[in-house]
């Protein structure tokens, strides 16, 4: 279970205030106008952003004093979520913690991006990017995952496919996920418990 | 399904912790080691003394010659340097078809790395009281003096500048320079507008940094200093401590030299390091093109310049032929060389292992914005670029005397110096690239767990080229040393740098032109497979 206990963040003039309980296997949407502080709140539970007051617990252990490091989550940024000096095949392995080729290979066909991973990241498309960065953080271990805008990139059709993959991921691993998202069509696929800020 | 999650979540903590904390403590833990040698040599200094700094040298007339002269030669060296580096800058950046521009850049890096000596033997073929030009140079012409320092380090410095500026031109986007034809910008606007703008902010630290490197020049002085009236701190330091043993003098001129080249120090520190080793990755399709005339002043520049550039390196070439090929020159010549590139190699590999661990606790401080540390580190991990190397061997040099078999254990502390002394250079070079890793990739790293050995694997790959490329810079420096080798290195081992001086200072000059021109070309061999090393990196 994830709480979000009167939590206060305070970016410029801006303070935003959260508070918010998820059941471990839930999946919430995040959304609300630009700016009202969406990135913000996953930053700050990953651990990127200090909280100004409130805590953030995982099962009654408060993840405020632990490092981005330590904490048991996995984060797809809005940007840069792949290394553009290694390969694609290596950018999605990394912090899998040993998954096998041939999983990976399994999502990757999924998410129709098979046979894009000897390829080098600058060579793929925003919305293949994006799909990678999917990839690799549904397909690591922690019980945790954040997603900023994850289908931003991707066409009507892609959408729907990677949209039915990171709903069928989440359930089969029993992960408990938070998605910003701008389209109401994303909460009804992912059949997700909206959370309107601002 | 709860203990499931925690007994994961207690995994994650246990396996994926990336070491931050370590790589911290050990970078921190270099920082101490390198800062304890300089306090263990100015405790030597002290101790030996027991009564401190001569204050009554800071009302003496030759001391105040001393810093006026210091500060003389580095100014105008500098403004020398940066004044004439612009102009050859932008033959570079606005003739890219120039012929010989890639043997021109490399022989800019060599010009910078140049051991002294070789440069200072070639000069003495040139323009000494035997030199070829020396005739058409008017019979009030010596080499040695203000003039002769002045010379050398320009030579020394304005490849460095030349780099430097070059490197600011090729970062103005294209999309300025569509603008500005879009906009018909006259070449004034051009130069006001766009220009002046991207090398303003380079120009005052790549002054500031000539300065410092002049402020704190040895053998160039040693060697064409000529006299009382043309000496620098640094080498009044060594007299002092040399030719009188006086500690007193020593200490009070060593704190002197601290303080001035301290102060610009600081204000370099308060800005962005110079990146003038990247690769020629200019693309310039949009850049502004030149008037006839003008490509024909920039081309007449760009040629006087490789002239110059080239006068001292050929100038050597005649007492190459009139050298004794003895076996016993031969033998010695070889013998240093092997001793240079062992002592240069593993300084190299010391310094760039030890700038890379001092540079984590740096990285972690402007991550975290703690910018107060942030400074104190970088001023800490650099400090020795303005303490004098004489001072610390000779401080080194007290202190373990009494203690030490100094012959035995000569080599040692001439690593241990010249890994402190290249330790700077080492960290200006690698600091931008690992900076904007971590803007890049910061938070990515983190958030994908890396273990140490695969993020520096990841890191490696990013900054593979600039880390080769400093390790080239830093291996050179290291070779050319004469310093610390004066005062550590025997008679029964000398590197090449201190056999070519011996043999210029007992007027053998044929034989110092032959070691000279042999150790350049180690340097252009090393240099250029460096380079090769660099581009496919």
């Amino acid at each position: 279970m994830l709480e979000i206990n009167q939590l206060v963040i305070q970016l410029g003039d801006n303070t935003l205030k959260y508070q918010r309980t998820i059941e471990e296997g839930e999946i919430v949407t995040l959304q609300g106008l630009s700016g009202v502080g969406k990135s913000s709140l996953l930053l700050c539970i990953a651990g990127f952003i200090h909280a100004q007051s409130g805590t953030i617990c995982w099962y009654g252990e408060e993840l405020n004093p632990v490092a981005s490091e330590q904490r048991p989550i996995a984060m797809l940024f809005q940007e840069n979520n792949l290394f553009e000096h290694i390969s694609v095949l290596k950018n999605a392995l990394l912090g899998t913690q040993g998954l096998d080729e041939e999983t990976l290979m399994d999502a990757a066909n999924a998410l129709h991006i098979g046979d894009q991973m000897d390829k080098m990241p600058t060579q793929l498309s925003g919305g293949q990017r994006q799909r990678v960065g999917l990839l690799r953080t549904l397909l690591r271990p922690e019980p945790i995952i954040l997603l900023d805008e994850p289908f931003a990139e991707l066409d009507n059709h892609t959408r729907e496919v990677a949209t039915q993959w990171v709903a069928g991921m989440a359930k089969a691993h029993n992960k408990t996920v938070l998605l910003v998202t701008h389209q109401q069509e994303d909460v009804d696929k992912l059949s997700a418990n909206n959370w309107l800020i601002g | 399904m709860r203990s499931e999650v925690v007994h994961r979540y207690l995994l994650l903590t246990l396996t994926g912790k990336p070491l931050t904390k370590i790589s911290n403590i050990t970078g921190l833990l270099f920082i101490l080691l390198i800062c304890t040698v300089t306090l263990l040599a100015f405790y030597g200094l002290i101790a030996f003394s027991g009564q401190g700094a001569d204050l009554d040298l800071l009302t003496d007339s030759y001391f105040h010659s001393i810093l006026i002269f210091s500060i003389k030669q580095a100014l105008l060296s500098a403004l020398i340097s940066t004044l004439l580096g612009w102009p050859i800058a932008r033959a570079l950046y606005y003739l890219p078809k120039l012929y010989f521009k890639r043997t021109f850049l490399s022989l800019t890096l060599l010009c910078f790395v140049l051991p002294t000596l070789v440069l200072i033997t070639g000069f003495v073929s040139l323009l000494g009281s035997n030199g070829f030009l020396t005739p058409l140079m008017g019979e009030e012409w010596s080499l040695y003096g203000l003039h002769g320092i002045i010379l050398a380090h320009v030579y020394l410095n304005l490849p460095f500048a030349i780099r430097a500026f070059y490197g600011q031109l090729q970062n103005i986007p294209n999309t300025s320079w569509i603008l500005a034809r879009q906009l018909k910008f006259s070449p004034w606007q051009k130069l006001s507008i766009i220009e002046w703008p991207a090398l303003r902010a380079n120009y005052a630290l790549t002054f500031g940094f000539i300065f410092i490197l002049c402020f704190n020049s040895f053998a160039v002085v040693l060697a064409l200093g000529g006299g009382p009236q043309s000496t620098t701190l640094e080498v009044a330091i060594y007299q002092a401590l040399k030719y009188d043993f006086n500690i007193g003098e020593a200490l009070t001129l060593a704190w002197s030299q601290l303080l001035i080249a301290g102060c610009f120090f600081i204000l370099l520190y308060r800005s962005n390091s110079i990146a003038w080793l990247n690769k020629d990755s200019h693309l310039g399709q949009w850049q502004s093109t030149q008037s006839a005339m003008s490509k024909i002043i920039l081309c007449a520049i760009y040629i006087a310049t490789f002239s110059f550039m080239l006068a001292p390196l050929i100038a050597l070439i005649p007492g190459v032929f009139a050298a004794n090929y003895s076996v016993a020159v031969l033998m010695s010549i070889g013998e240093a060389l092997a001793l240079t590139l062992l002592l240069g190699f593993s300084c190299a590999i010391l310094a760039m292992i030890i700038a890379y661990w001092i540079m984590q606790p740096i990285r972690h401080t402007l991550l975290k914005q703690q910018t107060s540390l942030h400074i104190i580190y970088q001023w800490l991990a650099n400090h020795s670029l303005i303490a004098p190397a004489m001072v610390l061997s000779v401080g080194l040099y007290i202190l373990f005397l009494p203690i030490m078999d100094l012959d035995s254990y000569g080599m040692t502390f001439v690593v241990i110096l010249n890994v402190l002394m290249v330790i700077p250079f080492a960290i200006q070079q690698i600091r931008a690239r690992l900076i904007q890793f971590d803007r890049d990739y910061g938070m990515l790293s983190s958030s994908l767990k890396l273990g140490f050995w695969q993020r520096f694997s990841i890191e490696w790959h990013y900054a593979k080229s600039i880390l080769v490329s400093t390790f080239s810079l830093v291996l050179l420096l290291a070779m050319g040393d004469v310093a610390i080798f004066s005062i550590f290195g025997s008679d029964q081992l000398k590197t090449l740098p201190w056999l070519i001086y011996q043999y210029a200072s007992s007027y053998r000059i044929n034989e110092a032109s032959l070691a000279s021109a042999i150790l350049l070309s180690i340097y252009a061999f090393l240099l250029l497979k460096l380079e090769r090393a660099k581009n496919n990196a």
